[in-house]
């Protein structure tokens, strides 16, 4: 009786373990502290909740579903939550802020795909859902992005560009210290980024390591883009044509003499052969029709 | 020298057969009437596309090009007897020639209307002169094909000088208008030595000629396939592979239209029992050259089963195509070889019936070349349908192909009255000179 | 998801009809209606008068001085459309990726495929096709367009320089040059050419509209098609369809000059160069030689469970 009752505890045990492992699976972001206590700038009411549900339903809504109906894609694992429940509604804005931005298996990373304000906006459409929810409003002011000014600085010794992000208040210079930096490089289809998103230090610069092979346009031109994101300042973008990439200058994909190229560009040995055999067959027909013209004026006399 | 009146009578047997008479008025008509039913399911699939057939993008390729391999190999004939034969000396062929060279001439003018019939937009056929890629099988295809429609052309009409002012003076019941044609095409023959040694020069430089011509349209067709890099196309002997299995359906085609000759035009003197005896054997030695390159082309692969190889041997020799493969290469090439090497199966009869074996076999083999290797590509064949996978031709489709032959047929049978078949001056200069 | 799943016909129809009529003729009344508005006073004399077809195809006469021009009315001009085809776009040289360990089989490319290119549902110019390689290899989904071969022997074999290779690396067709002769369907190794059996799709729909080499649109009966990589929209800067219209970032898409190649889905920027090193990149049937310009990484560690009723179809082709 005893051992029975043993055995179905450790069941019992061994199912809790599990669907609690299975529970930490999908709760376990990792999120860091800093991150899960940030704060939305943009206040969450009716219209910010609108624009925020036009971007859910074209960006989260094919795997996420409808908040509230549960018709969340199940195939997926781990299987996408309902975010109207308490799973999600339970977290901070930080937190969700940061899930939204970084993705994880099977939930896609949003941080090129939307803004920061885009990215606010969609967790105001989901607290939308949530009646018992009291915003706190980041003390950030993003009028106050205009005052920040960038300075970019290579380095081409150690192939490092610093970056300098200054505030020029009425009071004087501010140097942004702690600011996220981004620094990108502009390609045809989207920013790459280079190196990893820093944090200024106390004399207000970052410094990169830029790759040393980057291809440029022709003459080494890069465009580079740096976005800024500092908790009084809010988000900032710098864009500059530095003369740091490798010169590229590769030649046209068609240009060379190939079989498959037009028939202006086939190889030589094939005009060559194709033409001196045609000029050859012609010249034996026409011999031949000639001297026809011959044995016909033989047979006149 | 030969007296008069068996030069008269060699004229007049030869000559017998250019004269309107009801079996050919009702082998006409029957030929037009099949003709224009085909013709009607060409403009069907005019009006439809290419859906008509049994096509698919997988299998794009179907009967419509194995015909077209099937016309230029059997075309080839022409250079073989005419040429090859004339060249070396081999006068029991001379009587053959001109059959051969019809042959050639319609099977070979009739090709490049096989290939429109599978293109899908024929109207656009001019473009590939005024856009030309020289670097493309198919422009060499065209190319080489329309050297040899001249050349065979030619091949057919100097030796048919001389016969043609034959014609001209003896045939004094036909039409004036058809007296005439002969008139102009027999350009003032007077039989003068001059006029003799200008035609057997010309005829010796075109025979020569047309021996690289003819080996070249049936290798750059061979090489329409073995250009690609699909299993089973993908070969090095592809050329003389196709070459010497055009031998194989010409010499048949030759066969069968002697049959016909012998007994329809009366020629029994002329296209004798000696002549199928060496047709024969001829059909024999290049069959057994043919055998010794399908054993290559299969067995090569075979032994080694790379990956796509095996699956495209195991469909040939046991899968969906293995009956047809074996009936080809057993009733078309292997059996014909044995029986034609008996002296009693030499004989006109015969003959018939195993050139008609020989020639639907080969038909079927350019079949088994061009759909099998289609139907397995290197990537699988999936989210189509069904009919995308596996090749059925369709009736409008087999109408569409048999239309060309029946076109070959009334060219043939045109050419064969308006010329006579076998070479009448030929005929009298060489028992002159024998005797 | 229902957006997504139709946004790329209705789009490109919608683009179509801004650029050409709104953007061309549209521009061209809006400027010299302002022009006129703001010159009306300073204008000294009349000069000659000209005639302007509108969009809505109502024919105006107005006054020479009072027109700007702003830009030529090209997109209508089959003649520029295939000499734009044919150049490409200079000092590019497009490549894709296809992540191989991403892709469960959605299907959202072919569809989005299927849409803009007016295909029927049986022609794939993107094709998700069901692998494995042997008994003991797992199965595995594999998007297939079409290779845009460095040597492509579909082009070499083309009779009339219908099929042709652009200075950036795409392989197009121009059906309006196509004979329909289908030798290029016989070379290709990857399967990746369909036929118009039949009368296209919307045929209906498209016959007013001028042909565009860089869209195959409108489809021709007896005629070529195939994937393009979607030269149209490269043209405006944006990914082609499939790529964007893949929810699992499977695709990457970009310039191997500029070494980067961009998530469809992510819209993640990283290097071509580091990528493939990192996943162990590489081509199909490197042994034909074809130079194929699209990458695979290969199915580890797959996100994706292959689905039970797949496999069947996958194990046919061991």
């Amino acid at each position: 009786m005893i051992s029975t009752n043993k055995i179905y505890t450790t069941i019992v045990i061994a199912v809790f373990t599990v669907l609690l492992s299975f529970q930490s699976y999908s709760q376990n972001w990792d999120i860091p502290a800093n991150k899960s206590s940030k704060n939305s700038y943009i206040p969450f009411n009716n219209e910010t909740a609108k624009a925020g549900e036009a971007i859910y339903t074209k960006n989260c809504q094919s795997c996420h579903g409808n908040p509230g109906k549960a018709n969340s894609l199940k195939t997926l694992k781990p299987v996408p939550p309902d975010l109207s429940e308490k799973q999600t509604q339970s977290r901070t804005d930080g937190d969700l802020f940061y899930i939204i931005t970084t993705g994880r298996v099977v939930m896609p990373s949003f941080k090129i795909v939307l803004s920061e304000e885009e990215r606010w906006k969609v967790i105001a459409f989901i607290r939308s859902y949530n009646k018992s929810y009291v915003q706190v409003l980041s003390k950030t002011d993003p009028s106050k992005s205009k005052l920040v000014k960038i300075v970019l600085d290579f380095n081409a010794k150690n192939n490092k560009i610093r970056v300098y992000a200054k505030a020029n208040e009425a009071s004087g210079v501010v140097l942004l210290k702690d600011a996220e930096i981004m620094l990108f490089a502009n390609r045809y289809f989207g920013k790459l980024q280079i190196d990893k998103t820093l944090t200024t230090n106390s004399e207000g610069y970052a410094d990169f390591n830029f790759p040393k092979d980057l291809p440029g346009d022709k003459t080494g031109n890069i465009d580079i883009v740096v976005n800024v994101n500092d908790e009084l300042y809010g988000e900032i973008e710098h864009q500059e044509k530095l003369n740091i990439g490798i010169p590229t200058d590769k030649p046209a994909l068609n240009e060379q003499r190939a079989i498959w190229n037009t028939l202006l560009k086939a190889p030589i040995w094939i005009i060559v052969t194709y033409t001196s055999l045609i000029l050859l067959v012609t010249l034996v027909l026409l011999y031949i029709l000639n001297t026809l013209r011959k044995l016909k004026k033989i047979g006149d006399k | 020298m030969l007296d008069q009146s068996k030069k008269d009578k060699i004229t007049s047997d030869l000559l017998g057969s250019i004269r309107l008479n009801y079996s050919f008025m009702i082998w006409m008509a029957f030929l037009v009437t099949s003709f224009s039913i085909c013709i009607y399911a060409y403009i069907t699939q005019l009006q439809n596309g290419l859906a008509v057939t049994g096509l698919g993008d997988y299998v794009s390729w179907g009967i419509y090009i194995a015909n077209f391999v099937f016309f230029v190999a059997t075309s080839l004939i022409g250079m073989l007897i005419s040429a090859v034969l004339g060249l070396s000396g081999a006068k029991w062929a001379a009587p053959l020639a001109r059959i051969a060279e019809i042959i050639a001439l319609a099977f070979a003018a009739v090709a490049g209307l096989v290939i429109v019939s599978d293109m899908g937009r024929p109207e656009r056929l001019i473009y590939v002169f005024i856009h030309a890629r020289i670097q493309s099988p198919i422009l060499w295809d065209v190319t080489v094909v329309t050297m040899y429609v001249l050349i065979s052309a030619l091949l057919l009409y100097l030796p048919l000088i001389p016969d043609l002012k034959i014609c001209h003076d003896k045939l004094v019941k036909i039409p004036n208008y058809l007296r005439n044609f002969y008139k102009i095409l027999s350009l003032n023959w007077n039989g003068s030595l001059e006029q003799e040694k200008i035609i057997l020069q010309s005829t010796r430089i075109l025979a020569i000629l047309i021996v690289p011509v003819a080996l070249a349209i049936h290798t750059v067709t061979s090489w329409l396939f073995a250009s690609t890099t699909r299993v089973g196309w993908d070969s090095t002997i592809f050329g003389p592979y196709f070459v010497t299995g055009a031998f194989v359906s010409g010499c048949a085609a030759v066969i069968i239209a002697m049959f016909f000759y012998r007994n329809n035009y009366k020629l029994k003197d002329y296209i004798t029992e000696k002549h199928f005896d060496k047709m024969g054997k001829l059909l024999v030695l290049v069959s057994l050259v043919y055998l010794y390159f399908n054993l290559n082309e299969f067995m090569v692969p075979g032994y080694k089963m790379k990956k796509g190889d095996a699956v495209h041997i195991h469909d040939l020799f046991a899968g969906s195509h293995a009956l047809l493969f074996w009936s080809v290469q057993i009733f078309g090439l292997v059996i014909p070889i044995l029986l034609l090497l008996f002296k009693k199966m030499r004989k006109p009869l015969p003959m018939l019936v195993i050139a008609l074996f020989v020639l639907f076999g080969a038909w079927f083999k350019r079949y088994i070349i061009v759909v099998p290797t289609m139907e397995h590509p290197f990537l699988p064949i999936q989210n189509v349908p069904l009919n995308f996978r596996i090749y059925t031709p369709t009736l409008t489709e087999s109408l569409i192909t048999l239309a060309p032959i029946i076109l070959v047929l009334i060219i043939i049978t045109i050419l064969s009255k308006l010329f006579p078949i076998i070479p009448v001056q030929e005929t009298i200069d060489h028992l002159e000179e024998s005797n | 998801m229902s957006e997504k799943e139709e946004s790329p016909k209705k789009k490109s129809r919608r683009e179509f009809l801004q650029d050409v009529g709104i953007v061309g003729v549209g521009s061209i009344l809006a400027g010299s209606a302002i022009f006129a508005g703001i010159n009306y006073d300073k204008k000294k004399k009349l000069g000659d008068r000209i005639k302007v077809l509108t969009a809505e195809n109502e024919l105006l006469e107005i006054d020479k001085n009072d027109a700007t021009k702003v830009g030529k009315f090209k997109s209508q001009d089959l003649t520029f459309l295939q000499k734009q085809g044919r150049e490409g776009i200079p000092g590019k040289r497009w490549v894709m990726v296809i992540d191989l360990s991403k892709c469960r089989n959605a299907r959202k490319c072919m569809n989005a495929c299927q849409g803009a290119h007016h295909l029927r549902p049986e022609q794939h110019h993107i094709n998700v096709l069901k692998m494995q390689e042997s008994k003991n290899t797992p199965p595995y989904y594999m998007p297939k367009p079409c290779q845009h071969c460095d040597n492509p022997p579909c082009v070499a074999v083309c009779p009339v320089d219908a099929t042709f290779k652009r200075p950036d690396g795409i392989v197009l067709i121009d059906n309006e040059r196509c004979i329909g002769c289908r030798f290029c369907i016989a070379a290709c190794p990857y399967s990746a050419r369909v036929f118009n059996w039949t009368e296209p799709l919307l045929n209906e729909d498209d016959k007013d509209k001028t042909y565009n080499v860089e869209l195959n649109v409108p489809q021709r009966k007896g005629t070529v098609s195939k994937c393009l990589f979607s030269a149209d929209r490269l043209r405006d800067g944006k990914l082609p369809y499939c790529v964007s219209a893949c929810p699992n970032g499977v695709y990457y898409f970009g310039d191997e000059n500029e070494d980067a190649v961009t998530n469809g889905t992510t819209k993640e920027t990283v290097r071509l160069k580091k990528l493939l090193e990192e996943n162990a990149g590489y081509r199909l049937m490197p042994e034909l030689g074809t130079q194929p310009r699209v990458y695979y990484l290969p199915a580890k560690g797959k996100s994706y469970p292959f689905q039970d009723a797949d496999k069947p179809e996958a194990e046919e082709h061991i």
